[in-house]
C-alpha cells in the first residue's frame, strides 16, 4: 500500500513536472561562483560582483535568458584557494547549477580549473593570470584583456624602448601576481637584449622603500618596472618622491596593483603623475563602446549603497561583459549545452561593453587590450577628478590610443 | 580491565568509522560531502595533533600553519621531483614536520608560556619565505599540479583524499589517546603545571617536550600533505595561512584538551560550521559568527565542550587550560 502511494506520488511529481516545463513558470537559469568578499581581494570581488549583479538585473528586465529570469548564486571563498574547491563542488553537485563563473583572480581560479576540466565544464574566467597555460582546459574563457603572456611586459616595453630606454630595473614584490609579471620581463628583456641593470625582490608588507629606491637610483636605469601590490605601490611612489629617481628615467611603473582603485588614487593624488602604468578601462573617449555608459550610471549609483569602489572601471564592466558572452551565446546556440556555447564563444567575436572580445585557443584573449595609461595632471584628494578624460592617457594599445608618452618620468612629474 | 574493555571500544570505534567512509566513498555519487567532509577531517587531525603539544604539555603552537606548509610542499617538492605516490608524499612530510617539531622542541628550553607562541609565529614566516624565494615549488606564483590516475576501489581522487585523511585522523587519535593514557600523557601533565617541580621529581621534561612537538609536528605534516592533491595548486600564501593556527587551537579549545575526544568534538563542531556558513551566510558575518562563539565557549566553558558534558574531566583537566 505504501509502496503504491510512493509510486503514484513519484508519478504524479513527474507528471506535473513536464507540465510546468512546458508552461510560462519556468524554473531559473542559475549560474553559480564564489566570489572573494572577505579577505585580501574582497575590494576587487566585491566591485567584480556587483558588474555581474547589474547584468542579471538588466537580463532579467528584458525577460531573462531563453525566457527563463537568471539567478546567480554567490558564495564568499574568503579570498583563499583552499575554499573554493569544496564550493565548485557544491555549486556543481548540490545546487545544480547551469552555468559557472571563476572568482576573481588567480588564487582562488587555480584549484577549480583541474575540476572543470575533469568534468568538461565551461568555466568563465575572472581576471586570473595565465591559470589555464598548464591545465590546458579547452572550455575556458577568460574576460580579462591580458592576452597573451608576454604581451604585458611587451607592451611597456615597447613605449620603453620608443622613448629611448637600453636597459632595465626591475622591482617587484614577492609575490604571485607580480612575480608572474617579473617573469615575463625578464624574458622579454633578454629576448631584446636589454640588459637588467638591477633586478630587487622584497618581501610583501614592505613600507619603507627609501633604501630600494636609493639602490635603484645608484644603478642609472632608463626604464624601471615596477610589479608591486597596493600598499607598497603607495610606498614606493612616495620614496620616489621623496628621494627622485634620476634623470635617465625615461619609464617608471608598468605593473603597479592598486593604482587603478579610487581609494588609492585619490589618497596618492599628485605623485601618481607621469606614472605609467596597466589598466584595463578608463573614461577616455576612445574606451566606450554600445552600453558603456548606461553601465556607469547604473554602477555609480549602486556602488554607494554596495560600499564598492565609487570609479569600477578595474572590474566591474568586465563582470559585466561576461555576462554579455554568456547572454550572446545562449541566445545563438538557442541552449543551454556547455560544449555549444564554448564552440560559439570561441568561434565568435563578442560585443561587449568594454569593447569586442575574440579568445585564442587558450581561452585567452587572441590579442591584448591591456592598456598603459600615463597619470597626467592629477591633483591631491580629489576622486572626481579622475572621472573625466585626460587623467590617465592611454598609450597603449594603438587602437585606443589617446595620447603619447611624456618622457623622461622626472619632466612628466611636473 | 576497565582499561583493557576501554580499548576494545576504541579501536572497534575507530574500525567501524573507516569501514563507514569507506562505503561511503562507494555508495555516495554526489561528489560535495567528500569536498567538505575532507576539510572537516583535516581540522580534526590538525586539532587533535596539535593539542598533544598544546593542550597535554601546555605549549601553546601557534605555528600550526608552518607545519601544515611544510607538509604541503614536501610533498610538492617530492612530487615534482620524483612524481612519488600520496603515501610515500605523506611519509616524508611527518619525517621532515618530526624534524622540524625537533626544531621547535629545541626552543623550548628557553622559551615557554608567550614568548614560545611568539617564537612558532616567527618560524611559520621564515618558512614561508624560504618557500616564496623557492623557484622549483613555484615560488610567490604558487604552482599547480596535476594529479596521477586514481587508484581502485575509489572512483575520484577526493574520495581516495577523503578516506586517506580519514585514516591520518585515526592514526592522530589513537597516538593521542595513547600519549593521554601512558607514561609521556602523565609526564607532560606534570610539566605543564609545574615545569620546576615535574623536573625535581624526576619527570625528564625535556625528553617529554621534544617527543611531544616531534610526535605534534609530525602529524600535523603529514594531515597537510594530502592538500596539495587536494587542491592541485599551491601558493606559500594559501599552504602557509596562519588560520590553520588559529582554527586548530580554537578547536582545541572549544573541545576541551584534557581527553583526546576534546579537539575532536571542537573540530567536528567548528569545522562543520564553517563549511555550512560559507555556503549559506557569504559575508562578513560567517566570519563574525565564529568569533562569537569562541567568545562564548572561553567565558561560559573554559574546560570546552568535555567540560560541560563530563564534569569528571573537570577534575583531571585542572591547571591551565
Amino acid at each position: 500500500m505504501k509502496r503504491r502511494t510512493f509510486l503514484g506520488g513519484a508519478m504524479a511529481v513527474a507528471v506535473l513536472g513536464q507540465g510546468s516545463s512546458a508552461s510560462a513558470q519556468q524554473p531559473p537559469i542559475k549560474i553559480g561562483m564564489s566570489m572573494p568578499q572577505t579577505g585580501g581581494l574582497a575590494g576587487g570581488g566585491k566591485a567584480s560582483l556587483l558588474g555581474i549583479e547589474i547584468w542579471r538585473d538588466d537580463i532579467n528586465a528584458k525577460g531573462g535568458l531563453l525566457g527563463r529570469k537568471v539567478e546567480l548564486v554567490v558564495y564568499d571563498d574568503k579570498s583563499s584557494a583552499s575554499e573554493t574547491p569544496a564550493i565548485y563542488a557544491k555549486l556543481v553537485d548540490v545546487d545544480k547549477v547551469d552555468l559557472l563563473f571563476a572568482p576573481y583572480a588567480t588564487v582562488p581560479t587555480a584549484p577549480i580549473m583541474p575540476f572543470v576540466k575533469q568534468r568538461g565544464l565551461l568555466l568563465m574566467g575572472n581576471f586570473s593570470f595565465q591559470v589555464n597555460s598548464k591545465v590546458g582546459h579547452d572550455m575556458w574563457f577568460n574576460n580579462a584583456p591580458w592576452g597573451p603572456a608576454d604581451s604585458w611586459a611587451a607592451s611597456f616595453l615597447d613605449l620603453a624602448q620608443k622613448a629611448g630606454g637600453k636597459n632595465m630595473a626591475l622591482l617587484t614584490a614577492d609575490q604571485e601576481f607580480a612575480q608572474n609579471l617579473a617573469l615575463t620581463a625578464r624574458d622579454v628583456a633578454k629576448k631584446r637584449n636589454l640588459p637588467v641593470v638591477f633586478d630587487q625582490v622584497y618581501p610583501p608588507n614592505t613600507v619603507e622603500f627609501s633604501s630600494i629606491i636609493r639602490a635603484l637610483k645608484a644603478a642609472k636605469p632608463d626604464i624601471v618596472y615596477v610589479a608591486s601590490y597596493p600598499p607598497d605601490s603607495a610606498g614606493i611612489l612616495r620614496a620616489v618622491n621623496e628621494i627622485g629617481i634620476g634623470d635617465d628615467v625615461k619609464i617608471f611603473g608598468g605593473g603597479m596593483v592598486g593604482l587603478q582603485f579610487a581609494a588609492v588614487m585619490s589618497n596618492l593624488g599628485s605623485l601618481l603623475n607621469g606614472v605609467v602604468n596597466y589598466n584595463t578601462w578608463l573614461p577616455e573617449k576612445s574606451m566606450y563602446f554600445d552600453g558603456t555608459k548606461e553601465f556607469f550610471d547604473k554602477y555609480t549609483k549602486r556602488a554607494v549603497e554596495a560600499k564598492v569602489d565609487p570609479l569600477g572601471y578595474y572590474l566591474a564592466p568586465f563582470g559585466y561583459a561576461m555576462g554579455q558572452m554568456i547572454e550572446a551565446a545562449v541566445n545563438s546556440t538557442k541552449s543551454l549545452d556547455q560544449k555549444g556555447i564554448a564552440k560559439y564563444l570561441r568561434e565568435n567575436e563578442h560585443k561587449t561593453i568594454v569593447g569586442p572580445i575574440a579568445f585564442s585557443a587558450d581561452g585567452e584573449r587572441k590579442e591584448t587590450a591591456t592598456l598603459q595609461a600615463q597619470f597626467r595632471g592629477v591633483k591631491d584628494k580629489d576622486i572626481e577628478q579622475f572621472r573625466s578624460s585626460g587623467k590617465q592617457v592611454i598609450l597603449f594599445p594603438e587602437k585606443l590610443k589617446t595620447g603619447d608618452l611624456i618622457s623622461p618620468f622626472e619632466a612628466a612629474r611636473k | 580491565m576497565m582499561k583493557h574493555r576501554n580499548s576494545i571500544v576504541f579501536w572497534a570505534g575507530a574500525a567501524v568509522f573507516l569501514i563507514a567512509v569507506l562505503s561511503m566513498t562507494q555508495i555516495v555519487r554526489n561528489e560535495y560531502p567528500f569536498f567538505a567532509g575532507y576539510v572537516i577531517l583535516q581540522f580534526i587531525a590538525l586539532a587533535v595533533a596539535w593539542s598533544i603539544l598544546g593542550g597535554y604539555a601546555g605549549y601553546v603552537n601557534f605555528g600550526t600553519n608552518a607545519f601544515f606548509g611544510v607538509g604541503v610542499y614536501t610533498a610538492v617538492a617530492l612530487f615534482k621531483a620524483t612524481g612519488a605516490p600520496l603515501v610515500v608524499q605523506i611519509a616524508a612530510a611527518a619525517v621532515v614536520g618530526m624534524t622540524l617539531g625537533f626544531g621547535v622542541g629545541l626552543l623550548t628550553l628557553r622559551m615557554r608560556g608567550i614568548f614560545f607562541s611568539i617564537a612558532t609565529i616567527a618560524l611559520a614566516i621564515i618558512i614561508e619565505t624560504f618557500v616564496m624565494n623557492w623557484r622549483f615549488v613555484g615560488g610567490a606564483a604558487g604552482i599547480q599540479i596535476q594529479r596521477p590516475p586514481v587508484m581502485a576501489p575509489f572512483d575520484s581522487y577526493v574520495k581516495m583524499l577523503f578516506f586517506v585523511q580519514a585514516l591520518l585522523v585515526v592514526i592522530a587519535v589513537s597516538i593521542a589517546r595513547y600519549i593521554q593514557n601512558s607514561r609521556i600523557g602523565r609526564g607532560l601533565q606534570a610539566l605543564r603545571d609545574d615545569e620546576l617541580a615535574a623536573e625535581c621529581t624526576g619527570v625528564p621534561t625535556l625528553k617529554l617536550k621534544l617527543v611531544a612537538c616531534m610526535i605534534s609536528g609530525a602529524l600535523i605534516s603529514a594531515a597537510g600533505a594530502p592538500a596539495a592533491m587536494y587542491l592541485q595548486y599551491a601558493d606559500p600564501s594559501s599552504a602557509f595561512n596562519l588560520s590553520y593556527s588559529v582554527s586548530a587551537l580554537a578547536m582545541a579549545l572549544i573541545g576541551g584538551t584534557a581527553h583526546w575526544i576534546g579537539p575532536v568534538l571542537g573540530a567536528i563542531l567548528l569545522g562543520s560550521t564553517q563549511q555550512l556558513l560559507a555556503v549559506t551566510i557569504s559575508s562578513e558575518v560567517n566570519v563574525l559568527v565564529l568569533g562569537i562563539m569562541l567568545v562564548l565557549f572561553v567565558v561560559g566553558a573554559p574546560k570546552g565542550i568535555i567540560g560541560l558534558l563530563r564534569p569528571r574531566y573537570r577534575l583531571r583537566a585542572g591547571g591551565k587550560p
